[in-house]
């Protein structure tokens, strides 16, 4: 069960209107690197998760993602809302502008709709935690590319927190790794797979 | 010494634990060390993490100014010392030290979000509807620009 807390985890004031800089970063909203995949995949992996720790650790960095989903919504929408003529004709949002006006919607900075193709949920926690290592790395790089891109300090300042974020995960992810590991069988690691309640294994 | 002991320590803050003759083929992060160095949760906040030891910004810069002492982001900021802690809970569900900061800051979130009920900033659906007439929509959402936030 979600419950909505009517409040951002980090500040959103972003002062300038800019609609080239939030059709690159919508990226993060539904890009391939974004924080709709993010969250969709630890709240989806987590199901097939063995113990205690690994559903508490993938609910609860799934559960921030949806509010740095929020999060990057609210920099879109604040960086659009309010466009001239001359504004919704720029280069870079005059495409995004004819689908989808000033409304926030799931796509990549290239067009792209936002694609169940770029996560996975593998039902095994080696790979799924290998995944979101992985995934973790690529999030922080597509905010460290944000941040050359942009010379928006306000919107720098939110995309520093949520970049430290990634980096912070990667960490969580990685530990909880370990911790799994030290619970399988130490000779061979993948002598089962350890989501999968199938404690005969075909010879 | 004191400069001494304190530049072991910085440069333990960022260093973890790995296993000893660790097997092949597995991806290892080290364990961050138990009780680790911490932040204060309002600089915690505008840096993105609660802990130095992993406080890695792109080219060197991070966030400096922190944020005006209004109950919103007190809120924000004893929230997120909350869930920086639950996620390191999550893998080191043994530290007594971290439990023990755990529970001092949620005690200190039920006080603020108590005295922010009081003046009307209700954060979920339920609490807005108990303070006599249905709050839920008043005020700013939290996606709508501010110049006074």
């Amino acid at each position: 069960m979600f419950v909505y807390e009517k409040k951002l985890q980090y500040p959103v004031k972003i002062s300038a209107i800019n609609p080239r800089l939030a059709s690159i970063i919508i990226s993060q909203y539904g890009g391939p690197d974004g924080e709709l995949g993010a969250s969709l995949r630890y709240l989806s992996q987590r199901f097939s998760m063995p113990t205690p720790e690994l559903k508490g650790l993938l609910t609860d960095i799934g559960t921030e993602e949806l509010g740095h989903l929020e999060m990057i919504g609210a920099i879109v929408h604040q960086l659009t809302r309010s466009l001239t003529e001359e504004q919704i004709r720029e280069k870079g949002f005059d495409t995004y502008f004819v689908d989808h006006t000033a409304g926030v919607f799931p796509q990549a900075a290239s067009g792209f709709p936002w694609s169940t193709s770029s996560m996975q949920s593998k039902g095994d926690a080696i790979a799924d935690l290998t995944e979101d290592m992985g995934a973790e790395q690529k999030a922080r790089v597509t905010y460290d590319n944000i941040l050359l891109l942009s010379d928006d300090p306000d919107v720098n300042d939110v995309i520093r927190f949520l970049r430290e974020r990634e980096i912070v995960h990667f960490q969580r992810f990685g530990e909880a790794m370990e911790n799994l590991r030290q619970k399988l069988d130490e000779k061979n690691y993948y002598f089962y797979n350890p989501s999968l309640n199938l404690k005969q294994p075909r010879s | 010494m004191n400069d001494k002991n304190n530049a072991v320590q910085a440069s333990q803050t960022g260093r973890g634990r790995l296993p000893d003759g660790a097997p092949l083929a597995m991806a290892y992060v080290p364990m961050q060390q138990s009780d680790p160095e911490q932040y204060a949760a309002g600089c915690a906040l505008i840096k993105g993490t609660l802990f130095p030891g992993l406080d890695l910004p792109y080219m060197g810069v991070s966030n400096t100014k922190e944020k005006k002492p209004t109950l919103l982001h007190e809120l924000q900021a004893m929230s997120f010392a909350i869930a920086e802690l639950g996620l390191y809970l999550d893998t080191h569900p043994d530290d007594a030290e971290a439990l023990q900061l755990y529970n001092q800051y949620a005690e200190q979130y039920a006080m603020v979000q108590q005295q922010a009920a009081q003046q009307g900033m209700a954060l979920t659906q339920i609490e807005s509807a108990a303070c006599g007439s249905y709050g839920w929509l008043n005020g700013p959402w939290p996606w709508d620009y501010e110049t006074e936030a």
